[in-house]
């Protein structure tokens, strides 16, 4: 938006995100720096920056003590498979939501999405125990499951707005040329939000990446993705700085990284709803 | 026949083959939404229907139906943990409110002047939403500590006396945990923030200036009341980030010192994992779903009741 700005104003307020910038990155910044450091450079004081010897030794003892690819690979599997799942649960309610609304489509979405403000620890005990019941404790399979129920209102609310930008008479045309209900949605709707669908799946990729409740209270040894991994360096080596930063590292690297370079759909993604 | 004739005609026709193809796409749509509905509707209503049961009962390994009336809720409200787990969830939203808007709006309203690299800082304000809450908890856990963290840092520049301990400290140990919180959130606010400021059209603000408004003054009587939506938006996001504020603490304090920063959530889960007092934890996450329902009601009553009598 270019609004009449000074130059003088214009490099205050440079000045000013680039601080903001460089106190919200350090914090991560001073992680990744950290687990290249010996234990002892870690705690030194003062801090240091560079003048350290570079050492690849905490990734070492990390991936010794706990098999890094295996939480990797389940949060993968499982925030992947909950977000794909939701989608296709979620598609035919959107397209519907925002092509056939009726009286109540509002008062529907406005009541899944306030689902997502109850605490969800309310359920967690009854979840847990149909986790039992159907033998779903610590698999891959039943977390799946409840991430996808999770994030399933604002899947739901995301493709929702999206949708509705697609014109009617587009979908009404299909109509006319003979299309039945499976092709308007695979093969008009589909493709045309493709952009509005990469966006939620992204967003909803890492938040269920990042789901530390029910995958902390759901799973053990086998089906533990990434949040697991680095819970357990909390508590009992709390002070093994270095340890815990190289864990940290291997745990954020595969988020920033995708975030990096999807940030277009990301920042699209998260102002859903916000913008028509 | 007239033109106009023949749009009449043909608006007529397609009243006429609209009618029942629309009671057909109605029933479709209906069967497309059944599934998430109901899953909606038996997980979320049923299980907490469930909860709410079986917190009226004295379950304590299992959940058992023997009906002991508000002995639980006696037993919650005279528990001290409990108090403070209340009082730490009372501050910790209140003040991520308040400062999550605050230094949203800010950030947002700075990356507006049309900043050379936006698009770097962009990512970087969002990179802290992109991370688990476990890591945040972590690495403030870290920067908060007083040997190694900022206490120290400063402490080597000369300032000897310098003391920044929050998490030791039982008085403001939730304010070192609102620390992390607000990094990991505001960044996220100020992407929505940033969205709905790019939505505003340009001739406001050339309205405005031509009026001689200064800018401070557009913001908070213009711009922000045009943003309700995006307010209402972001209002969602951070409340349900509140109470759902668990692993944050586990990470970063796991309640410490003592008991002073424990969370109703941690609270629940304590008892019904750890001391095998189902329906005490019952209770309290009843309690928790009150709280929330309190907020929630009159709010959307005035948000969308209102707008259907209007």
């Amino acid at each position: 938006m270019a609004r009449a700005v000074t130059t003088r104003r214009k490099v205050i307020t440079t000045a000013a995100a680039w601080a903001v910038g460089l106190l919200i990155f350090f914090p991560i910044y001073w992680t990744i720096l950290t687990s290249f450091k010996t234990e002892a450079q870690a705690i030194n004081d003062p801090p240091l920056f560079f003048n350290f010897d570079w050492t690849l030794e905490n990734y070492t003892l990390v991936q010794q003590r706990s098999d890094y690819m295996r939480f990797l690979w389940n949060s993968v599997i499982i925030a992947g498979g909950s977000t794909l799942l939701g989608i296709i649960v979620a598609v035919p309610a959107a397209w519907s939501m925002a092509f056939v609304p009726s009286k109540r489509t509002k008062d529907i979405l406005l009541w899944m999405l306030s689902t997502k403000m109850l605490p969800a620890v309310g359920v967690l005990y009854p979840i847990s125990l149909l986790f039992v019941q159907f033998n779903l404790l610590d698999t891959r399979f039943g977390l799946i499951i409840v991430l996808m129920l999770i994030n399933l209102p604002i899947i739901v609310w995301m493709l929702y707005t999206y949708f509705k930008e697609i014109p009617v008479d587009i979908l009404e045309a299909a109509r006319m040329d003979g299309a039945g209900l499976k092709e308007e949605i695979l093969y008009v709707l589909t493709p045309m939000a493709v952009p509005g669908i990469a966006s939620t799946i992204l967003l909803n990729f890492i938040l269920a990446w990042n789901e530390a409740f029910w995958t902390l209270n759901l799973t053990a040894a086998n089906a533990g993705p990434l949040t697991a991994f680095i819970a357990s360096y909390s508590s009992p080596e709390g002070l093994f700085f270095a340890k815990l930063s190289a864990a940290s590292t291997m745990a954020i690297a595969p988020i920033l990284i995708l975030g990096w370079f999807s940030q277009k759909q990301l920042v699209r993604g998260l102002t859903f709803g916000a913008v028509k | 026949m007239t033109l106009a004739d023949n749009a009449a005609q043909s608006r007529a026709n397609e009243h006429q083959t609209k009618r029942p193809s629309r009671l057909f796409k109605n029933m479709t749509a209906k069967v497309a939404s059944i599934p998430m509905v109901l899953t909606a509707l038996v997980v979320f209503v049923g299980c907490t229907a469930w909860t709410i049961t079986y917190s009226f009962t004295n379950s304590r390994l299992l959940p058992r139906l023997e009906f002991v009336g508000w002995d639980q809720y006696d037993r919650l409200w005279s528990t001290r943990r409990w108090l403070i787990s209340i009082e730490n969830l009372a501050i910790f939203g209140i003040c991520s409110l308040i400062l999550s808007f605050v230094i949203g709006f800010t950030l947002a309203a700075l990356l507006d002047r049309k900043i050379r690299g936006e698009a770097v800082f962009r990512t970087i304000f969002l990179y802290p939403f992109a991370l688990s809450f476990i890591v945040t908890g972590l690495v403030w856990q870290w920067i908060l500590n007083p040997d190694f963290g900022i206490q120290q840092v400063v402490r080597d520049w000369g300032w000897e006396s310098f003391v920044f301990d929050p998490l030791n400290n039982a008085d403001i140990v939730i304010f070192g945990i609102l620390i992390a919180g607000i990094w990991q959130g505001s960044g996220f606010i100020m992407v929505i923030m940033l969205a709905g400021l790019r939505g505003i059209d340009e001739d406001i603000w050339k309205a405005a200036r031509v009026d001689g408004i200064p800018t401070w003054k557009t913001y908070v009587l213009v711009i922000i009341p045009m943003m309700r939506p995006v307010f209402v938006t972001a209002l969602v996001i951070i409340t349900s980030g509140i109470i759902k504020v668990y692993d944050l603490v586990v990470a970063q304090t796991s309640g410490g010192p003592g008991i002073a920063s424990e969370v109703p959530a941690k609270y629940v889960i304590e008892k019904m994992f750890q001391s095998q007092n189902l329906a005490q934890g019952f209770a309290a996450s009843t309690m928790m779903l009150l709280s929330v329902l309190v907020v929630l009601i009159p709010w959307a009553y005035l948000e969308f009741g209102g707008k259907k009598r209007g």
